[in-house]
């Protein structure tokens, strides 16, 4: 895992190897001999544009296209289009989703953009607390969050209105997590760290100088605040609140486990749905059309928004900083930090530790209440479930490989404009952005799964899969990397007679390996939650720690289920642990 | 089909209700002819891949243990999800093309008679089979593509905060307004019980009685399971069509449950196992169908309350003997027309 020179050469050495045999053999099989004058950075450019097409353009169109053929024959129809629409709880599940996305991204920027303000501009005290409370929140896979506030909140059971009973004597519940309300919570307490980075990042750019002239003409800090410092900060706002919007559209595991009890369908669940028996990858893919068509609208939407630059003084850091000075204030800013990070993190993991070493987790922290069954069946008796760790693991790790191999050469021929049409390559490794996982995992599925390449079932898919889903991320993490980079320690290296591969392997790759090792572990801790795509890929033996999970959630058995989380949280805690250390103790939160 | 008195059911809860002491456990141990030729056999494929719906997650997993450890270097990769879930992913290998199960097992019946009809299924009648108690032998199927290998009971569940005296006595009771946010009830999308139960209560009452039962705000699971854990912590009182097993093992664990036999029929499933035609793992696939039909697969799923399948395993502790109880046994054809209709009928009542 330690990034060295060589392993630098490895990485492109395996992007090549990686490749899909069929896309690689027809690019460059015969033509091999006549292309060996030409730069090797012009195989490179064909090859990557083959692993992306294969990646990214191949299963949207063949979703695309699945969307119009009849089952079966192939033959051109609109029926699965009339069968996705053709009934009200279809339609109904996509309004929820939208009502249920907006709904979570406003809940997320209130719940961050005070946090943010706070821990970038100001004198509240406890911000590495807050800066834990923000990193827990992103560590937590939104399921597992899922499962605290059922117990935290489940109307009779929910220690939290239990608590509230006896408080105050009432009959009824304080929180409901099975409503719409609670649901939306939940997800914007897991999501809001989107927001949170984006923003302090923003904010951490505005110099003091603006607000100064603001305090200059009479304006109090909070009326500098919201009329100067967080309008600055508003494209940063906006970016966090279409995260937070999509990823919850496209979310499966907490709408499968909170939705149902709550009565709440939504698009996610309904495609699952399509794929009961007779399984209709046809209507599937017509009904996630319109998912896709509203991610890329709203990304459409938000170009136009921010059309006009100019938001930020682009000047880097160099104006002076100060830190507002919010007096007493402070206090009740730190008492909302704290609070959301109790919400956020301690209560549902504190809950879920309690769940894990419980009989049953209704009969709260009682000596007989204590056992260590449910890790030791986890542990010893469950054949899977290491199996299923395992998986995750190396699937994790190989995807986070990968994607950020791709990414890492895409944005270094993309920023050192070594070929013609780069831009496209960048295009493509930034589109996955805009695609919800469940409806990539459709298009590789119904891309992939059947001869000839027959990949269902094999880690490869799963791997593909999940690399093409986060190729985005390390893209962003790789072009942010390579831009700090300046070319002239390459052309030195070149002027002494290194290739051009051997200049990135040697001198560009070990300058960044820091931040890319960062993008690696945030591709690896993403992919080793990922549940939307995998669940429709896994097969027997593929099965990753979070399609376990969701399977044993079915049964409602919480006290098993909070083991495993244990174990995952476990693993993913220790990769942040050696993530921290490697690359620094912001390295998931940092945003370039 | 409210009260079958057809008579291998009968003859199935005399034998259930009977009771055998154990044979000698120590002579079982040793293989009979067919079996260790297939185990050579199986041996060579080294492992074989369970879908199952039909007992819950440790049970399963303990199954797979029992068969490994009677046949040493044949792995069980045991896949376990509600029925319909189940069916779902073997749906999914076939659209994709891809063979990857090589036993099925459902609590939905319509499942293996589909897969019969679809000539998915290979036809393998285990010799061990001829041992059973009758009635499971003769449930299975006549061609021998599928035999019977869970005997699946599904009832109500209390809280013991509901006393017995207030206790609902049949599944007509819980639509009484006292209920109102205490019942929790599995997804007929799910689970092959809950399926199945909906076409038996249809049947009995009309669709009317779910809208009658949404009054009363069920919370809604997705395995028939799920109530159990609800009930333990509870969140809520009653659970309708609750496995029996899964309940017994919770109150075995010390939880505060009790069973109740509904008045108007308990439901029993003979819940079918098959291996696939094209099963990756042919022998290993027929061995496990010859063990479910061992007298070692009823002794390792005793331990979890499930009702024996052969003569010489004694019914679970703590159940009531079935030919003292009435039951629900909606047919194969039934419920294969049925579910798909339930299924659909559900989402527009219940919303999910």
């Amino acid at each position: 895992m330690t990034p060295s020179a060589s392993d630098g050469a490895a990485m492109s050495g395996d992007t090549v190897t990686v490749l899909p045999r069929p896309a690689a053999a027809s690019r460059a099989g015969g033509l091999l001999d006549r292309l060996r004058n030409i730069e090797p950075v012009s195989l490179l450019w064909a090859a990557l544009a083959a692993a992306l097409l294969f990646l990214v353009a191949a299963p949207l169109v063949k979703l695309f296209v699945a969307s119009f053929e009849t089952q079966g024959t192939g033959a051109f129809t609109l029926s699965n289009y009339a069968t996705a629409y053709g009934r009200q709880r279809y339609l109904d599940a996509l309004v929820n989703s939208l009502t249920l996305g907006l709904l979570s991204a406003a809940i997320s920027v209130v719940l961050a953009v005070p946090m943010a303000w706070a821990v970038s501009r100001t004198d509240m005290p406890g911000k590495g607390l807050t800066w834990a409370a923000v990193l827990g929140a992103f560590v937590v896979p939104p399921y597992l969050a899922a499962i605290g506030w059922i117990l935290l909140a489940g109307p009779n059971s929910g220690f939290v209105n239990q608590a509230w009973r006896w408080l105050t004597g009432a009959e009824g519940a304080l929180v409901n997590v099975y409503s719409f309300t609670g649901l939306a919570l939940v997800i914007a307490l897991n999501s809001f760290p989107l927001v949170f980075i984006l923003v302090k990042a923003a904010l951490d750019l505005i110099s003091s100088e603006m607000e100064d002239a603001a305090n200059i003409i009479g304006a109090g800090p909070w009326t500098t605040m919201w009329k100067v410092t967080l309008p600055l900060a508003w494209p940063a706002v906006l970016a966090g609140f279409i995260l937070v919007f999509l990823e919850t559209i496209a979310l499966f595991g907490t709408p499968a486990i909170i939705g149902i009890p709550a009565r709440i369908n939504v698009v996610t669940t309904q495609l699952w749905q399509f794929f009961e028996y007779p399984v209709r990858v046809e209507v599937a893919a017509a009904y996630a059309m319109p998912l896709l068509l509203v991610t890329v609208g709203l990304i459409a939407v938000q170009k136009l928004l921010l059309g006009r630059k100019g938001f930020v003084s682009q000047t880097g850091k160099g104006g002076e900083r100060r830190m507002v000075r919010l007096g007493p204030f402070r206090w009740v800013l730190f008492g909302w930090c704290a609070g959301v990070g109790a919400l956020a993190v301690v209560m549902p993991v504190l809950v879920l530790i309690q769940a894990s070493f419980a009989k049953a987790w209704g009969r709260g922290l009682a000596l007989d209440n204590l056992t260590l069954r449910n890790y030791a069946l986890l542990l010893f008796e469950h054949e899977m479930a290491l199996t299923s760790v395992w998986n995750t693991i190396w699937f994790s790790a190989a995807a986070a490989t990968i994607a950020g191999a791709i990414a890492l050469l895409v944005a270094y021929l993309v920023n050192r404009r070594l070929v013609p049409f780069g831009e496209v390559l960048g295009f493509l490794c930034m589109a996955p952005f805009v695609i919800p996982g469940i409806v990539m995992a459709i298009g590789f599925y119904a891309a992939y799964a059947s001869p000839p390449l027959a990949l269902y079932g094999t880690a490869t898919l799963l791997i593909l899969a999940f690399t093409a889903r986060f190729l985005p991320i390390a893209y962003a993490n790789s072009q942010a990397a390579v831009r700090a980079v300046h070319p002239e320690m390459e052309e030195a290296a070149r002027i002494l007679g290194a290739g051009r591969l051997q200049s990135i392997a040697r001198v560009t790759a070990p300058l960044l390996k820091k931040s890319l090792l960062g993008g690696w572990l945030i591709v690896f801790i993403l992919a080793s939650r990922e549940l939307s795509a995998a669940v429709f890929l896994v097969g027997p033996r593929t099965r990753t720690m979070s399609v376990l999970l969701y399977d044993l959630s079915e049964a409602g058995n919480f006290e098993v289920l909070a083991a495993f989380g244990g174990i995952l949280l476990a693993i993913t805690l220790v990769l942040v642990a050696v993530g921290m250390k490697l690359a620094g103790r912001d390295f998931m939160l940092r945003r370039e | 089909m409210a009260r079958i008195t057809r008579r291998g059911v009968l003859a199935a809860a005399a034998a259930l209700g009977g009771g055998r002491a154990g044979g000698a456990a120590a002579q079982e141990q040793q293989l009979l002819p067919h079996e260790r030729e297939l185990h050579e056999a199986a041996r060579r494929e080294g492992e074989l891949t369970w879908y199952t719906g039909q007992m819950q997650a440790e049970p399963s997993e303990a199954i797979g243990r029992a068969f490994t450890e009677r046949f040493p270097g044949v792995k069980v990769n045991v896949v376990r999800s509600t029925s319909q879930v189940a069916f779902q992913r073997l749906s999914q290998d076939a659209r994709a093309g891809v063979a990857q199960c090589d036993v099925f097992s459902s609590v939905d019946q319509s499942h293996l008679t589909l897969l019969k009809r679809q000539e998915r299924l290979a036809q393998y009648r285990p010799l061990n089979a001829s041992g059973l108690i009758p009635a499971v032998r003769e449930a299975g199927d006549p061609d021998g593509y599928f035999q019977v290998s869970y005997l699946a009971i599904y009832l109500i569940g209390r809280h013991r905060r509901v006393t017995e005296a207030e206790a609902p006595r049949s599944w007509r009771d819980l639509l009484d307004p006292r209920w109102r946010g205490q019942i929790a009830v599995g997804h007929p999308g799910f689970s092959g019980a809950i399926g199945s139960l909906c076409v038996a209560l249809r049947k009995l009452y009309g669709w009317d009685y779910f809208r009658q039962l949404e009054r009363n705000r069920p919370h809604i699971g997705r395995s028939a399971g799920d109530p159990v854990t609800l009930l333990n912590a509870g969140e809520r009182t009653i659970g309708m069509g609750v496995p029996s097993p899964t309940t017994l093992l919770s109150i075995a664990r010390g939880n505060p449950l009790a069973l109740v036999y509904p008045a108007d029929g308990t439901l029993m499933v003979p819940a079918p196992s098959g291996a696939l035609r094209n099963a990756p793992h042919p022998n290993a696939a027929r061995l496990f169908l010859e063990f479910i039909a061992s007298p070692a697969y009823s002794r390792a799923t005793r331990p979890f309350f499930a009702e024996s399948l052969r003569p010489e395993v004694p019914p679970p502790d703590g159940a009531r003997p079935l030919d003292q109880v009435p039951l629900l046994m909606p047919t194969a054809e039934e419920v294969e027309r049925g579910i798909p209709e339930v299924k659909e009928l559900w989402r527009d009542t219940f919303g999910v």
